[in-house]
């Protein structure tokens, strides 16, 4: 559907043309994707066919409206709405404004670019230029000019300057729509392939001011007209068929559009006076239908008391207004006229005439008289009629159609004709070749039996199928292989994008130098950083063919082919989840972690200490010739024995019936009797050895090397009790578990360099016929008869039952120091001079389970708990560690050790730190002796 | 926190919920986890007098026993024997007696009578029980109470004074009987006992042997206090308190520890009992709670062994503690962080400390002096 609407401009003079300058206020226009199926297009013509404005599409839509204003070339302008789209939108709103280039007159006003545009268009809300260059004004005027702009709407008598078309497209099945046209502003001579009627004045067409006092009596007439067509129906028809006789070419169109125009041009007859420069020259459509917008601002409902024209007759209104009327009962009067006359009430007529009345008159039933002035009214066949309905409860006005036929626009039905006119494609009418050969395809393929018809499903197949329905939901890790291999796929090497040194005119930081151009030529191929020297050239054309050319793609090739397509997997290693996992050594308690009682008195290097069974003493042997025993609570010195040299070791007697220490001085071991603790034992233990009967000489068939030599007088008086005098320097004695075997080792003893002695038989005896080196220290197993040797770099564990070797222990370490056994007997810790502890577990193996150097310089002593699973190592950097050595009776379950403490406190002296650590028999506590003449306690 | 008063400044201390406000406010809430949005009562008293040093009693060896009664001083030490002074700090008696250590003394009575009686227990294995004549300063051993294979560490007197229990380092609890002369009680000829020279000392000495050796500890016993009549609460190496029914001659129950018990005390006041362990920690039981929670409350405030922990006679809030890091400590139970007063001036070890006399606070320590602190008790 195709509305054009065409616009022209009266001139104002012969030689200078008026054109139409157009400002898009407004366009919304449904658009499908790219295309315009509805657009509104402006012509620089008199016709549809003439070409468009300069700057403006041929087709508009969508609802980006163009900028500024655009001018025709001449004083037409045709607007063309096309719409054969189903959809609604706004439309569009267009500001017309006639022109003329050249000088303005005094009555116009000019735009920025020199349009003569009428003055009255100036600061009146309208962009009239498209700049706003005629609304540059200040506030007030501008609001005094949007008042005037305002009450000329209202009036209606401006003459009309501006032209708002506003086309909306409503929703009519394919039958196009309704193009509703507003005339509020439009106040043109609407009349139809009659360009002639122009006038010529403009400055009254412009001046809208000028024309106020007319428009009151415009619009009084006009109201006069419209409640005409209200009241006086019959009035009103014969004027439409006089207005029916004077226009031939409405009568095909429809009845309301007929009225419309012939309003229009009856307020044309009314405002003859004035010219109209706008002329709306054809309107062709097959259902066009205009409806004249309502005027806003004025009622038409209501009427006016005063406009009841009745020339003729007398006007004898009462103007005493809406009060009871029995004010006026005592009066002749009965009001006022509109002339301030009393007004006389009618004499009352008497029965009979009223009753004479009554028989001639035939009117009589339908007249009634009028309360306010006392005349009588004849009752219209009209007002009957609306007496009538109401006394039957119908609607007053009978004229309304209660039930309108409904016309159904979107039917339910199929109608006949398409929603859209747009034909079908070709293509939806010829069957696809394609899928012709395809079809063949499989047919054949069927016939071959290459191809087999999918199998119906048996019920159990269905039921696996719901299997498989359900999956989880997260599961994402086990991607199916061809899924993996279709991401991992590795892309093939890039090659480097070229820089500015491949440039045929590179920067001269790029360029080579003599040095460099060299090198690089003298460097093998494989070693150069690039494969070719930057080069200057003046310009492209002089570049020549790059040799290397071939070459080259062909080694790109090479690398594309022969690329590693294998994804490297790449170990994501956390570096402290190779440490392996050890608990806390907060969850490993009890163990000693602070120094809780230092024991002073020894005035030299302590060498050793050793701890009463009940571990209420505790008994060391110094460098200063003196054995101390302590108290172990308090830290109290008890006792003091002096032995005429340097103690090298002490060694309490396990056995918690006996009160016996073992002392070793120079060549010498002394058992002590301390005198503390039980009275009893004590008393008992010298009962012992006192009654002890020596047995006949003969029995003793094998010489020992050692006499026993007994002490009385102020040597037992000082605690002496039993010394045995050795060949050679004795470094160490110990305790068998019961307490009644004890060894002796003198490293230079050779042969008899581990002696064995029995303190219930006084019996010393060697074990060993030859020497296997040198022999660090001795040691019982605690439950078993055996003997542990340690010389400098084995360990040699003897069954002296049967008299035979039973292991020998490779301790990987080159000087063995000491060395203790659990008091299971199955893991045995060895110290070393080369700071290393060894840890074994005697079921497993003979190399060591563990190796621990955490200390920094030699060990010198290292020692079991007998209850806890603790161990201890002291050593000459001053520390003692304790370990957490826990052995579980699973077998297969490792061992767990873990070094939980350090302990400090010794003051290295002599560079000698801690020399000896004991553990307290029954209390996780450690001692410690050092070389600065103290004794430690860790709790 | 301190309030002055107009005639004399009285200083006060504040608690919030029975706990002493040692920090700002602001920290301690925080500390407590006590909202600030709730309504804080804080409660306050005056605060606790400082001790004040009075005297200092030098001995010729360790102290390793102390107990104050009405105006004398009992004191036991190393060097074998028992001392008497007043509380003026002058020596009364010097006693010969044990042939070792003494390790504990108890006044068996005190009385204002001529005669009083003390016991000493030593590392020589005996209890001795003693009278002393006021007016003649004469002082004779009565009865050598034997039977214990180990050190004698701890003596305690009920509260009728007619009975006392001792624990040893051989881990056996044993009752005798305080009377001074009591059935089964035999004479015996004391001789080698006795190497004074000082004094003459009463060469028949009765031997008196236990009521009751009750037996159940796994390693020596540190200190025995008495509860109640019939029941006696030890301490033991084992790390175990344990609660004992002398009526039954049956162990009631076990309270199990940590750490090595080497004192604790029992106030008659508030029943609670206060162990010193060996550690640096205080901590407060109360025996009759069924929770496992039997540690009511630790007092950390110490740098070594508590060695001696006392309840004070008269207070049920404070407490004295001694410890080997050479400090005496006066403790509220409502301060757990915190100590009131720290008494410093010993050299060495403390190893005993005895609230006795309410009015003062006795240390005894390695460094062979016995210190007196005179306390106002409030």
């Amino acid at each position: 559907m195709d509305c054009t609407l065409t616009l022209k401009a009266s001139s104002r003079s012969a030689n200078e043309t008026t054109r139409l300058m157009v400002v898009f206020r407004k366009i919304d226009i449904a658009t499908e994707l790219f295309s315009c199926n509805d657009y509104v297009s402006l012509k620089d013509g008199s016709t549809g066919s003439a070409k468009g404005v300069s700057g403006l599409k041929s087709r508009m839509c969508g609802e980006n409206e163009p900028r500024g204003a655009y001018y025709t070339t001449s004083e037409y302008l045709t607007v063309v709405f096309h719409s054969n789209f189903f959809d609604n939108d706004d439309g569009f709103d267009l500001l017309i404004t006639p022109f003329h280039s050249g000088a303005c007159s005094s009555s116009e006003t000019k735009c920025r670019y020199g349009q003569c545009i009428d003055r009255t268009n100036r600061c009146d809300g309208y962009d009239h230029c498209g700049d706003y260059s005629d609304e540059s004004c200040s506030n007030l005027t501008r609001v005094g000019a949007g008042v005037i702009v305002g009450v000329i709407i209202v009036i209606l008598a401006i003459v009309a300057v501006v032209i708002v078309a506003v086309c909306c497209i409503r929703k009519r099945g394919g039958l196009g729509g309704i193009i509703k046209m507003d005339f509020t502003k439009l106040k043109g001579k609407a009349k139809v392939d009659d360009p002639s009627s122009e006038s010529e004045s403009e400055e009254s067409v412009y001046s809208g001011l000028e024309e106020e006092p007319d428009t009151t009596g415009d619009e009084e007439s006009s109201n006069e007209e419209t409640k005409n067509t209200v009241d006086d129906n019959e009035d009103d028809d014969e004027e439409d068929e006089e207005d029916d006789e004077s226009e031939e070419e409405s009568i095909d169109e429809d009845e309301d559009q007929r009225k419309d125009i012939q309003k229009l041009e009856e307020d044309e007859t009314l405002n003859d006076e004035k010219d109209h420069d706008i002329v709306i020259e054809n309107i062709k459509s097959m259902n066009v239908k205009s409806v004249p917008k309502k005027q806003e601002g004025i009622t038409l409902s209501v009427p006016d008391e005063y406009d009841y024209d009745s020339s003729d007759e007398e006007d004898i209104r009462n103007t005493v207004g809406n009060i009871p009327l029995e004010w006026y009962r005592d009066y002749a009067h009965i009001g006022y006229d509109i002339e301030g006359r009393k007004l006389i009430k009618p004499k009352k007529s008497d029965e009979l005439d009223e009753f004479l009345n009554k028989m001639d008159n035939p009117d009589y039933w339908r007249t009634v008289t009028d309360k306010l002035t006392g005349q009588k009214i004849l009752l219209s066949e009209k007002d009957l009629n609306l007496i009538k309905n109401i006394q039957s409860h119908h609607l007053y006005d009978n004229q309304q159609e209660t039930y309108e036929p409904w016309v159904d626009f979107f039917t339910h039905e199929k109608m006949i004709h398409p929603v859209t006119n747009r034909p079908e494609h070709k293509r939806s009418f010829i069957p696809s070749k394609w899928e012709r050969l395809k079809v063949g395809q499989m047919v054949h393929a069927l016939k071959m039996g290459w191809m087999k018809p999918t199998k119906k499903k048996t019920a159990d197949e269905e039921d696996e199928e719901d299997k498989h329905k359900y999956y989880m939901l997260w599961k994402d890790d086990e991607e199916k292989s061809e899924t993996k291999r279709y991401r991992s796929h590795i892309p093939a090497p890039k090659m480097a994008l070229p820089g500015h040194e491949e440039s045929y005119n590179p920067p001269p930081e790029y360029l080579p130098t003599k040095e460099e151009e060299q090198q690089w030529l003298d460097a093998d191929p494989e070693d150069r950083k690039r494969n070719f020297l930057p080069q200057k050239y003046s310009s492209l054309r002089l570049v020549p063919a790059y040799k290397r050319f071939i070459n080259e793609r062909f080694e790109r090739c090479l690398d594309l082919y022969l690329c590693p397509r294998q994804q490297r997997i790449k170990m994501n290693v956390n570096p402290e989840d190779l440490i392996p996992k050890l608990p806390k050594p907060r969850d490993l308690q009890p163990f000693p972690t602070v120094q809780a009682i230092i024991y002073k008195g020894h005035t030299d290097m302590i060498r050793s200490i050793s701890v009463d069974p009940s571990g209420q003493w505790l008994a060391s042997g110094s460098d200063d010739k003196k054995v101390k025993f302590w108290e172990i609570s308090t830290g109290r010195c008890m006792k003091t024995i002096k032995v005429g040299s340097a103690v090298k070791c002490v060694a309490w007697n396990p056995n918690p019936d006996v009160s016996l220490v073992a002392v070793t001085i120079d060549q010498l071991v002394l058992l002590l009797n301390p005198g503390l603790g039980d009275k009893v034992l004590v008393n008992n233990t010298d009962n012992v050895l006192s009654s002890y009967e020596s047995p006949d000489e003969s029995s003793t068939s094998v010489k020992t090397s050692v006499e026993w030599e007994v002490y009385d007088d102020t040597k037992y008086e000082k605690g002496y009790r039993i010394g045995l005098p050795h060949p050679k320097e004795v470094t160490q004695v110990t305790w068998h578990g019961k307490g009644d075997y004890f060894a002796s080792v003198m490293p230079k003893g050779e042969s008899s360099a581990v002696l064995i002695h029995q303190l219930s038989k006084r019996k010393s005896q060697n074990p060993f016929s030859k020497s296997k080196g040198l022999v660090q220290c001795v040691l019982f197993h605690p439950v078993r008869p055996f003997l542990f040797v340690a010389t400098q770099r084995y360990v040699r564990v003897y069954n002296l039952l049967k008299q035979e070797l039973t292991k020998k222990l490779m301790t990987n370490c080159k000087w063995v120091s000491s060395m203790s056994v659990h008091s299971g007997g199955d893991n045995v810790i060895i110290g070393s001079y080369d700071s290393r502890l060894s840890w074994f577990d005697l079921d497993l193996s003979t190399k060591p389970y563990q190796t621990l150097r955490h200390h920094k310089k030699a060990i010198r002593s290292v020692c079991y708990h007998r209850r806890y699973p603790l161990f201890a190592s002291a050593s000459d950097d001053g520390t003692v560690i304790v370990c957490h050595g826990m052995v579980y009776n699973d077998l297969l379950q490792n061992p767990l050790i873990v070094p939980v403490k350090i302990l400090r406190g010794h003051t290295n002296t002599k560079d000698l730190g801690v020399l000896d650590c004991v553990f307290h028999p029954t209390q996780p506590w450690v001692f410690s002796s050092g070389a600065d003449c103290t004794i430690r306690l860790y709790t | 926190g301190n309030d002055t008063d107009e005639s004399e400044e009285v200083k006060f201390d504040f608690l919030i919920d029975g706990e002493f406000i040692r920090l700002p406010l602001d920290k301690h809430l925080e500390g407590k986890e006590i909202s600030t949005e709730t309504l804080v009562e804080i409660e306050y008293i005056e605060q606790q007098p400082a001790p004040t040093p009075e005297d200092s009693l030098l001995h010729d060896d360790w102290v390793s026993s102390v107990q104050g009664c009405n105006q004398c001083i009992l004191s036991g030490s190393y060097d074998n024997t028992v001392r008497l002074w007043n509380i003026k700090g002058q020596p009364l008696l010097t006693i010969p007696g044990h042939s070792a250590p003494v390790k504990c003394v108890r006044w068996l009575s005190s009385d204002e009578d001529k005669t009083c009686q003390f016991i000493s227990g030593s590392h020589d294995q005996t209890i001795l029980i003693w009278q002393w004549n006021r007016e003649s300063n004469s002082v004779e051993c009565v009865h050598a109470c034997r039977g214990h294979a180990g050190s004698v560490d701890c003596v305690a007197i009920n509260t009728h004074k007619d009975k006392f229990c001792s624990g040893s380092w051989d881990r056996m609890l044993k009752l005798w009987s305080a009377e001074m002369s009591a059935p089964g009680d035999e004479v015996q000829e004391e001789e080698e006992e006795v190497p004074s020279k000082k004094q003459k000392i009463s060469k028949k000495v009765q031997t008196r042997v236990p009521i009751v050796t009750l037996s159940g500890h796994n390693e020596g016993i540190s200190q025995v206090q008495w509860t109640d009549t019939n029941e006696v609460c030890t301490a033991s190496w084992d790390h175990t308190l344990r609660l004992w029914d002398l009526e039954k001659a049956e162990q009631k129950s076990t309270l199990q520890g940590t750490k090595v018990f080497l004192d604790v005390s029992h106030s008659r006041l508030n029943g609670n009992l206060l162990t010193a362990s060996a550690d640096r920690h205080v901590r407060l039981w109360d025996p009759r709670s069924s929770d496992g929670a039997l540690v009511q409350c630790t007092y950390t405030s110490h740098n070594g062994w508590v060695s001696s922990v006392r309840w004070s006679p008269v207070n049920e809030y404070l407490f004295l503690s001694g410890s080997y890091d050479c400090v005496m400590k006066l403790w509220d139970t409502r301060s757990p962080k915190a100590p009131l007063y720290n008494m410093s001036g010993h050299e060495e070890k403390i190893l005993v400390v005895d609230w006795s006399i309410p009015q003062l606070l006795l240390s005894g320590a390695a460094d062979n002096h016995l210190k007196i602190f005179q306390y106002e008790n409030r």
